[in-house]
């Protein structure tokens, strides 16, 4: 009986952690994926360069975390990230969220604004998340999330200093800042959302601190947004990713990400 | 050349290029050989910038997420290419009062060309492989030969970026060898690649001018911008790339294709000249559409632009 | 004995000495102009080598990483960014009887 308890328990602790996985995976392939649609088309020559990096980052995070769910017996990675239908994504909406209207090879009309601003509030809620992760009971998680870690901070300060200019220089820029926000507020309700697996997280040691994350990421973006005088939009969420609940910019996405994969996922590319 | 600069100051500064000695942006040159440097900088600037843009439709859709991070690398480092050589290209502008601005309008506006002849569709994941591979390659040994060119500034640029242009062909190596080592589809889609490339790829270098070549050649071989020839840099392109395409089993669509041995030259049939003269005034295929594409955005990012400048 | 405190400015001094490298940080020396802190340069630094360029830049003018930024430079290692991922390449271009390409032969 005991045995049989803590069967399911074991049981239900390894799919805790898929879960925090998928999430990490998904939430890193799609804005990097997004950030990687700018590529070319930037609006300073240097930024474009300097920006791509940073979707290089997301993108190599993704790939990391994929490995560690093949590195479970999930799948290859690849197959993991490319190949599974939209209802089981894990990512925030916040982050499949378009840069703006139109495709990135035809009439893009993308908006820098939105585009700093969701990830600014990503890369603030990603540092808490890999705070605690560092401590994770799942050594191979706590080594990934202490290695990428160390690279957020500059992702965080970049965004920053471009939030800072733009809402410096006033007018047609600090509007485009303003209206971002409230978008991005307006997507982002499921990007801290922890339940229902904050219990087991915690208890499983796969993300200590957990519990506290969405309280700390609250207070760290109110208090950033406080310094312009800005009070955040209230947080909203026409889905929730966390549930597989998704818009249909998702699907746009992975359609994209996977079209020559998908041609032929057993041969080699 | 303009008659109006000082004979004795010009002879002296042909004299400095006969000395191989290397000029720098803030020497005394000649008008015409300013000029010259412009045209060629700021083209060479603005194609690095519009020929990201057709494997930059790969970026996202690259197969695997090893290919995602290799392929958003190369597009980077071609972005990077565009920014050393509008350095180069803005320093010679700007006694002219000229800046980034104007040399993009000027691109916008048409009268700054672009190599248009890269810009074909690239309908398939094996285009981004045949351009990685074989268009690098060419440009590569353009810019290889420009690493003697006179002007110190270019020289310095080209230096970083065909540092960068090996790890470029490797990448497309890498690419084509899955394809050609793949399935039949896989191969097939790379046979199609090289065929779409393959006259862009001989017209790239130009025309064979050997007997008489245009008066922007002649001046930029006389100021050592340049040291050889359309057609010597086609002959090493052949002379490279052609065993090692076959090698793959490919076959480049020139059923003429061969090397003299007697001649010491590869024989191929002349690409349609007329339709690349048509191209380099910028009607390449895909050419006003990946200029749309950049204007829109260079547009779109106005805004946020000024908010920079003026960021002090 | 009770004149007026003396101070100079700190200058730091770039040298080149291929037309086609980089200027490289050589050492800092104290001057009251960039004039001065020129003249003195080449004979503190660089007596021993032929050289092409020099640039003396006012250290206070200098935008210098701190120990924050040095955190920030910080990165996983990208060997996809390097052509040591592939090196593999070498090899079967040797299969298909072919000298792999190298830096020197692409130009
Ligand atoms: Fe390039
Ligand atoms: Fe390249």
């Amino acid at each position: 009986m005991a045995d049989a308890q803590s069967a399911v328990s074991e049981e239900k602790a390894q799919a805790a952690l898929q879960e925090l996985l998928w999430q990490l995976a998904d939430d890193d392939l799609l804005v990097g994926f997004r950030a990687s649609e700018w590529l070319g088309l930037g609006v300073h020559i240097e930024e474009d360069i300097a920006f791509a990096s940073i979707a290089q980052d997301e993108v190599g995070h993704a790939q990391r975390y994929y490995g560690l769910l093949e590195g479970l017996g999930l799948g290859r990675a690849d197959d993991l990230a490319h190949l599974r239908p939209p209802e089981s994504r894990r990512n925030s909406v916040l982050l499949e969220w378009p840069n703006g209207e139109g495709q990135y090879f035809e009439a893009p009309r993308y908006d820098w604004a939105f585009t700093l601003v969701r990830h600014h509030l990503y890369d603030v809620f990603e540092i808490i998340r890999l705070e605690g992760l560092v401590h994770s009971h799942y050594s191979p998680l706590a080594e990934t999330a202490a290695a990428i870690l160390g690279e957020k901070a500059y992702h965080r300060d970049h965004q920053e200093l471009w939030i800072d200019r733009l809402w410096r220089q006033g007018g047609e820029a600090r509007q485009r800042v303003e209206a971002a926000l409230a978008l991005a507020a307006g997507l982002a309700g499921d990007l801290a959302e922890t339940d229902p697996w904050t219990d087991l997280w915690e208890s499983s040691g796969w993300w200590p601190g957990a519990r506290a994350a969405r309280d700390r990421w609250h207070q760290a973006v109110t208090e950033f947004w406080a310094r312009y005088g800005v009070t955040v939009p209230p947080w909203g969420c026409p889905g929730n990713g966390r549930a597989g609940r998704h818009t249909p910019h998702l699907a746009q996405a992975l359609a994209v990400l996977s079209e020559v994969y998908r041609q032929d996922p057993t041969a080699g590319w | 050349m303009t008659t109006r600069e000082d004979p004795d100051r010009l002879e002296a500064f042909l004299a400095r290029i006969d000395r191989g000695e290397r000029i720098e942006a803030d020497d005394w040159m000649p008008d015409d050989y300013r000029q010259q440097l412009i045209r060629l900088i700021a083209m060479h600037a603005v194609s690095e910038i519009m020929g990201a843009l057709p494997e930059k439709e790969w970026v996202p859709k690259a197969p695997t997420l090893y290919r995602k991070l290799a392929i958003m690398a190369k597009v980077q480092d071609e972005i990077g290419h565009g920014q050393l050589l509008m350095r180069v290209a803005e320093d010679l502008v700007a006694p002219l009062g000229k800046t980034r601005e104007d040399l993009l309008d000027d691109l916008f506006s048409g009268r700054l060309k672009f190599h248009n002849v890269f810009h074909m569709p690239a309908p398939t994941w094996a285009d981004a492989g045949i351009i990685a591979w074989l268009v690098d390659g060419a440009a590569i040994i353009t810019q290889g030969m420009s690493l003697s060119s006179s002007y110190a500034p270019y020289v310095r640029a080209l230096q970083r970026i065909v540092e960068e242009e090996g790890f470029h062909i490797q990448h497309g190596e890498s690419i084509c060898m899955a394809l050609a080592e793949g399935s039949a589809s896989q191969r097939h889609s790379l046979q199609a690649a090289l065929e779409r490339w393959w006259p862009a790829l001989m017209m790239f270098f130009g025309p064979n001018e050997a007997d008489h070549p245009s008066s922007h050649q002649k001046a930029n071989l006389r100021y050592r911008i340049r040291t050889k020839t359309n057609e010597e840099l086609r002959q090493r392109f052949l002379t490279k790339y052609v065993p090692r395409i076959r090698s793959l089993g490919l076959v480049p669509p020139d059923p003429t294709l061969h090397y003299d041995a007697e001649q010491g030259r590869w024989i191929y049939q002349q690409p349609d000249w007329e339709w690349f003269r048509r191209i380099i005034n910028g009607q390449g295929p895909a050419s006003s559409a990946r200029l749309t594409l950049k204007r829109l955005t260079y547009e779109e990012g106005r805004w946020a632009r000024a908010a920079l400048a003026q960021g002090r | 004995m009770d004149g007026e405190r003396l101070t100079f400015d700190v200058y730091e001094v770039f040298a080149q000495t291929d037309p086609l490298g980089p200027h490289q940080h050589q050492f800092s020396l104290l001057a009251s102009s960039p004039e001065m802190a020129m003249a003195l340069a080449q004979e503190n630094f660089l007596r021993r080598r032929e050289i092409y360029s020099i640039w003396v830049v006012r250290r206070d003018q200098i935008v210098k990483s701190g120990p924050k930024e040095r955190e920030r430079f910080y990165r996983l290692k990208k060997s996809y960014r390097l052509t040591e991922d592939y090196r593999y390449l070498a090899d079967k271009w040797r299969r298909y009887r072919q000298a792999p390409m190298t830096p020197e032969t692409m130009v």
